[in-house]
Formats: C-alpha cells, sequence, structure tokens
C-alpha cells in the first residue's frame, strides 16, 4: 500500500491514536515487522507523545489564585451597596472571634472579681441577716422611779461589748434622786452592741422612760 | 446488543454532563459567587497551562489569566450553549493569550528571551513502576519537549497543545480557534512533524540526548 518509509511514517501518530482505517492500520503493522528503523521511529513518536501528554501542567501560584477571586469578587459586587455589605463583612469577620473572646474574657474577669468581694450569708455573725446593726436593750433593769408626766429621754453610749460607757438626760424632769436611779439601771441593764460589717463596735441608744401607774 | 448499551451509557453521561453544566452556567449568570468559585477550581490550573504554552513570556500568564476569567465572569451572559463551557472559555483564553503574545512580540522582539528560567515543578512519578532514574529521564525528556514545543510557530503550537496536551477533539479544536477541521488537521500534521525535527535523536535508547 506504502511506496515508502517516509509515506508510511506520516501516519504514525494516526496509527497510534487508532485513528487511521482498517486497511492503514494492517499495512503499517505488516511494515513494521519487517522494518527496525520504522519501529524505532515509531517507539520514537510514542515516546515523544506520551511525553507531551504526561508534560506537568504549570499549576496556578496561590496568590495568584487569591488575586484573582479577589479581582472576580469585585467585579461580582459592583454597585455601592454589595461593595459597602462585602466591605463590612471583610471587616467585622477578621473582628469576629477576637471580639468574642474579648467579651468572654471580661465576663468571666468581672464573675471572679465579684464573686471574690461577696460574703457569704452562712458566714455572718449578724442573725438578723444584716451586717450594720445599731445598739439594741437586752434587758432593762426592773428599777422604778418617778418620770413624771412627760418621762425621760436618754441617750445611753454602749461599748463593743454592751457595756455602757455614758448617758444623757436630753429631756424631762430629773433630780439627783432620779439620776442615782438612773445609774442603777444602766449599771444592771444589759445591751447588745452595735455592728459594723459584722463587728461589735461602740455605738448609742436612746431611751424613753416613763412611769405608767394604772388605777384599779 | 452491548454496543447498543454501551452507546446508550455513553449518550446518559453526556447528557448527564450537559445538564450539570447548564445548570453551572444557569448559576454563573445570576452571578452566583459559589458557581464562579467553583469555575475557578475546576478551569483555572488547565487555563493557566495553556496560557502559559502560548505567550512568549511563561511570566506573563498569570496577568492574561486574569483577563481570561474576567472576560469570562463580564461575557457569561452571552454565553448560549452552542459549544461545551470548557470549549468557550479554552476560546477567550486562547484569543487573550495571542493578543498577549503579539503585543510582547512588538515590544521585545529583539530582546532574547531565556526559555531555561521557566519553572517547572518537580518530575513526578506516573506510574508506580517509575524508578528514580526514569523519573530523571523523563523529566529532562519533558523539559527538552517544552523548550522545543515553545520554538515553535504559533498556529501549530496552539493545535499541538490543544490535541496532545489537552486532549480535545478535532471538532473542539476547530471551534475554540475558528478555523475549519481541516485545518486543524494540516496544522496539526505540520505542528507534529516540525516538533519531531526539533527533537532529532528524542527518546533514542541511550535515553537522554
Amino acid at each position: 500500500m506504502f511506496e515508502s518509509c517516509l509515506e508510511i511514517r506520516r501516519h504514525f501518530w494516526d496509527y497510534l491514536e487508532g485513528e487511521c482505517d482498517r486497511s492503514v492500520f494492517r499495512s503499517i503493522r505488516y511494515h513494521l515487522d519487517y522494518c527496525a528503523s520504522c519501529r524505532m521511529e515509531l517507539e520514537r513518536i510514542e515516546t515523544l507523545k506520551n511525553d507531551l501528554d504526561t508534560l506537568p501542567a504549570r499549576r496556578v501560584p496561590p496568590e495568584l489564585a487569591l488575586r484573582l477571586r479577589v479581582k472576580l469578587s469585585r467585579h461580582l459586587h459592583q454597585n455601592l451597596l454589595d461593595r459597602f455589605l462585602v466591605f463590612v463583612d471583610n471587616a467585622l469577620k477578621p473582628l469576629l472571634l477576637p471580639a468574642s473572646g474579648g467579651v468572654l474574657a471580661a465576663i468571666l474577669c468581672f464573675a471572679l472579681i465579684m464573686g471574690s468581694q461577696i460574703i457569704p450569708a452562712a458566714s455572718m455573725t449578724d442573725d438578723s441577716g444584716g451586717s450594720n446593726q445599731p445598739p439594741r436593750v437586752q434587758m432593762l433593769a426592773p428599777i422604778t422611779f418617778p418620770t413624771g408626766e412627760e418621762g425621760i429621754v436618754v441617750v445611753t453610749h454602749i461599748d463593743a461589748e454592751g457595756r455602757v460607757l455614758s448617758y444623757r438626760v436630753l429631756s424631762g424632769s430629773y433630780s439627783p434622786q432620779v439620776l442615782r436611779h438612773l445609774d442603777r439601771m444602766m449599771y444592771f441593764s444589759h445591751f447588745q452592741p452595735a455592728m459594723m460589717d459584722g463587728k461589735p463596735t461602740d455605738g448609742q441608744v436612746v431611751l424613753s422612760l416613763r412611769q405608767i401607774t394604772v388605777r384599779g | 446488543m452491548s454496543y447498543v448499551r454501551t452507546v446508550e451509557a455513553a449518550l446518559d453521561r453526556a447528557s448527564r454532563i450537559a445538564g450539570e453544566e447548564a445548570t453551572l452556567v444557569a448559576e454563573l449568570q445570576a452571578g452566583s459567587e459559589g458557581a464562579f468559585a467553583y469555575l475557578l477550581g475546576v478551569y483555572q490550573t488547565p487555563v493557566f497551562d495553556l496560557v502559559s504554552h502560548i505567550v512568549e513570556n511563561p511570566s506573563d500568564a498569570a496577568d492574561v489569566l486574569q483577563d481570561v476569567f474576567v472576560k469570562v465572569f463580564r461575557r457569561i451572559g452571552q454565553f448560549q450553549g452552542d459549544s461545551s463551557l470548557k470549549t468557550w472559555i479554552y476560546k477567550i483564553a486562547i484569543h487573550e493569550a495571542s493578543n498577549h503574545r503579539r503585543s510582547w512580540l512588538r515590544r521585545f522582539r529583539r530582546e532574547p528571551v531565556s526559555l531555561d528560567a521557566e519553572t517547572i515543578g518537580p518530575p513526578i512519578a506516573q506510574s508506580r513502576e517509575d524508578t528514580p532514574y526514569q523519573m530523571l529521564e523523563k523529566s529532562e525528556r519533558q523539559a527538552l519537549v517544552r523548550r522545543a514545543l515553545a520554538s515553535l510557530a504559533s498556529p501549530y503550537r496552539t493545535v499541538v497543545v490543544l490535541r496532545e496536551i489537552e486532549g480535545m477533539s478535532y471538532e473542539e479544536i476547530a471551534q475554540v480557534l475558528g478555523v475549519a477541521e481541516g485545518t486543524v488537521k494540516s496544522r496539526l500534521v505540520r505542528g507534529r512533524e516540525l516538533l519531531r525535527r526539533k527533537l532529532a535523536g528524542y527518546g533514542a535508547p541511550s535515553g537522554i540526548i
């Protein structure tokens, strides 16, 4: 079918791709059986074809891929609102994690600091539930003396142990005899001292004394 | 009977691919950013490789690649589906690369360009049977092929790249280049012959030339 090697070699590429006619295919096979030169040439072309086929593709550098995406994204968001939204999105996204972390850390710190400031209710010495209280009368000595119609108002200074340090008559008529009765009353009466931050401290208590006579 | 089944299976697969592509094109035309990200993921490497073979200076391929995808983005609304999306993108890529090459030649025609400077990745074993020596030998052969390919005249080089490297059919190449199939075949024959001559002694038993 073919006149020369040169002519047959023109069909080698199609032969390797399986795209030549059946008659051409048979002729080439027949020729290759006795022509070593053409066999070698076919091998060369096969190697070349294989090398072309497996030529490693040039990879797109990562920075170029990123630049390309940014460029296309800009084209995609060309109106002002879109661009603004993308800008806000891009600006907020990187801040979202640090901001969330910051807020959580602040809440944690606040809880820790405030937790150390709160005194547990169980640790308080005050039964009434308050840490600051004025002094109170626990038991007034049962001593009677004439106070007159208007009665006597006395301000009494109580120390941290519940003892009377001094007293002063604010109103009412009093005589040296009444004052002696008052001295005895202060001496024998019991007071609960004032409390400040759960600790006993000095304080003042005002007593209004009046003798009530019931006629039967 | 089995032949009929094979043909039916091939047609079924082809129509499924066409359907998937139609969905992708519809999403692209709707301006979906996700669709464009997918498109870039699929086509940026083959287009970059194709463009690198066509432009004179391989470092210009980055600029051309960006221009290609910006054009794809701008013109996707005009895509009618007359050809496959791949053919359409390649057509734009060839056009852009050829334009870039022409303007490059006008500016730097007289300046020599070193083809040794181009960066090619490390040799990759094509099969598990490749020994390190065979890999090295193949890598050196492929470097020679690259140089020989780069020295071909542009019309022949483009056809050889599209056929032998991209594996496109004559019909697809004709669509991409906008020429008749006969022209593609004749350019391919000429291109292969030129390549073979430039690589005289290539693939000789000694291995490395």
